[in-house]
């Protein structure tokens, strides 16, 4: 048997583990409150540190294949970390995820407190916060209160609307009902500023503008059936059902050949730059992060 | 630069009345599905009753119009096919409400058309949202029980149960013991879904939304993922397909969905395929024209100026 800490089932042991987490939480938390202004830069760029490097770790190391850490046990050296990292990798996961869960927390705890100042001191469109106040806390109750009745009946097939008590027919109208179709909306907006945008803006003013236009429009009219199958068929009427070279080259003039010609020869090249160049950038910022070296990382 | 001469409270109107006004009629439009439609909908058909999927449901309502057509299609395929699937969300807290909205849309519309209804538990589980989309994703990657491994759901008795103790996820005991993974995203789950679940050679594909396509055609060109569908055309394509087949000739001997991806043909998916995908497809033709007619009318104002201006000089 070759357990990590990390390998151990939480869930055997709940209580001692949730008892264990909040005591560890609340020693961390005075422990970090206490400690002097100018040694918090380095903790936080140590716990940066420590985290990248286990990811790195993890990424770089040779870890055993086919490796079960209960029946097995690690040959060496290298196998003993890699099978460490492997069974650890789970856990830091969801360390991580937890943490980010703590955002909404945070996110929320931010927007109460701005809100109910807002509220408190009537500033200008208070109203405004107290219909999103009205807003976040109804999603909240009635989110839960739903989730509590379909978890409480199980044999109720909720599915059905016929079924739905007072709570699932007001989640049901504040999250299909108003959000889905607000977030629709605001979506749907955007056409109309395209096509202002088309009229107003995509003109062939020079040269490289024209050749982006013509492609635009090329992929454009590729994407409409009616055209591209009117278009195709043409083509292939000219090209005529000889197999000799003349027909071959005509039937390159398909919109639907066009188009794909330029999506594989240019978008594809074009976009696979940028995203290399996206990347190099992020292994330097992320060295930078790492090492300490970006402004406010490290003292 | 002086503005052009339509007032935008007039394109805006013409753009109301384009796209609403094909809402109301039945317009048949023909259609080539694109390549990686054609490759999507080979994949979905090549799955076997009782293989898992793992779905991945990273959209909300903004991008419904594409992405709900997306699920929708894939879900009626799967439940036709009998092809257990579980289903999880890494891009937003909304997704996961959104996907099991849809799932009883078609459970629905199964019982309606005297389908059995594909039941939870035994034939389909889900595993939640989880923050943190690229490590989220990582994880499931690395180690698929760990990662889902509290999740739990009500089992047929109504006793809550951890989700690999489902029929769904007997054989399940890694990410390569999907026989597919397909993401249903309006975000960047697409890039990390490459580069974590792509490199375990786990057949993975996508449906994107429509401004998503140039940068999902790379991993398809690179045969990175095994199709994608993309847009209100690939929600068009996949009703299409299911429809009416791929090569499949009709009573006159036409081809209505023709694609020379496929050697031979793949024959029609029976029950109810057409849905938001046939019924928008002609007002995304008309939006379509209206920006090209904008276009043209842009650039005659434009060139018109220009002589009135030498003209002038």
């Amino acid at each position: 048997m070759n357990d990590t800490i990390w390998a151990r089932n939480p869930q055997g042991d709940l209580k001692m583990f949730i008892g264990g987490g909040l005591i560890l939480g609340i020693v961390l938390f005075f422990g970090v409150m206490q400690t002097p202004i100018q040694a918090r830069r380095p903790l936080v760029w140590l716990v940066t540190f420590l985290s990248g490097g286990f990811m790195v770790a993890y990424t770089y190391w040779p870890k055993p294949i086919n490796f079960d850490a209960k029946t097995e046990l690690p040959k060496n050296g290298v196998e003993t970390v890699g099978s460490f990292l492997q069974q650890s990798f789970g856990v830091v996961s969801s360390f991580v995820q937890i943490i980010a869960a703590f955002l909404l927390g945070l996110g929320i705890f931010s927007l109460l407190r701005i809100h109910l100042m807002n509220i408190a001191r009537q500033k200008k469109d208070w109203v405004f916060s107290v219909i999103l106040l009205v807003s976040m806390l109804s999603m909240i109750i009635f989110g839960y209160w739903d989730f509590m009745i379909r978890q409480g009946e199980k044999a109720v097939d909720f599915d059905d609307p016929q079924f739905w008590r007072m709570p699932n027919m007001v989640r049901d109208f504040l999250f299909d009902g108003l959000l889905q179709q607000m977030d629709a909306a605001m979506f749907s907006i955007i056409a109309f500023f395209i096509l202002s945008a088309a009229y107003r803006a995509f003109r062939a003013r020079s040269v490289e503008a024209t050749i982006l236009l013509g492609t635009a429009l090329l992929v454009i009219l590729s994407l409409m059936g009616v055209v591209a199958g009117a278009w195709d068929d043409k083509v292939a009427a000219l090209a005529g059902d000889g197999k000799t070279g003349s027909a071959d080259f005509i039937m390159n003039f398909k919109i639907t050949e066009v188009a794909g010609w330029l999506k594989n020869t240019f978008q594809t090249p074009a976009i696979t730059g940028i995203k290399f160049g996206i990347g190099l950038g992020t292994i330097s910022m992320a060295l930078r992060i790492w090492l300490g070296l970006e402004k406010g990382g490290k003292a | 630069m002086k503005k052009g001469g339509i007032p935008k409270f007039v394109i805006y109107a013409l753009l109301i009345a384009c796209c609403s006004i094909p809402l109301f009629f039945k317009i048949p439009i023909p259609n080539k599905p694109s390549d990686p439609s054609v490759d999507f909908y080979k994949t979905l058909s090549a799955l076997k009753e009782g293989d898992v999927v793992l779905l991945g449901s990273d959209w909300t309502g903004s991008t419904r119009g594409e992405s709900k057509g997306h699920m929708k299609a894939i879900l009626r395929t799967l439940m036709r096919k009998n092809v257990k699937f579980v289903i999880w969300s890494s891009a937003d807290p909304q997704s996961p409400r959104a996907a099991l909205d849809v799932i009883a849309e078609v459970n629905a519309e199964r019982v309606a058309n005297k389908e059995e209804k594909f039941q939870r538990w035994t034939q389909w589980v889900s595993a939640g949202f989880y923050p943190n989309a690229d490590v989220a994703i990582n994880a499931v990657a690395q180690d698929v029980r760990t990662a889902f491994g509290s999740r739990r759901e009500n089992d047929t008795n109504g006793v809550q149960q951890q989700i690999f103790k489902s029929p769904v996820m007997q054989k399940i005991k890694s990410v390569t013991d999907f026989d597919l993974v397909i993401d249903v995203t309006a975000s960047k789950t697409t890039d990390f879904h490459v580069q974590f679940i792509s490199a375990k050679n786990v057949p993975l594909m996508f449906a994107v939304t429509g401004v998503m396509v140039p940068e999902t055609q790379v991993f398809y060109n690179s045969n990175q993922i095994k199709g994608f569908i993309g847009g209100l055309k690939g929600v068009f394509d996949m009703e299409q397909m299911m429809e009416k087949g791929i090569n499949v000739k009709d009573a006159n001997g036409k081809i209505a969905v023709a694609s020379d991806k496929i050697s031979g043909e793949i024959a029609p998916l029976p029950g109810v395929s057409v849905g938001q995908g046939t019924k928008y497809y002609p007002t995304l033709h008309v939006a379509l024209l209206l920006m090209i007619i904008m276009i043209g009318i842009g650039n005659y104002e434009m060139i018109s100026a220009r002589k009135r201006q030498k003209g002038n000089g």
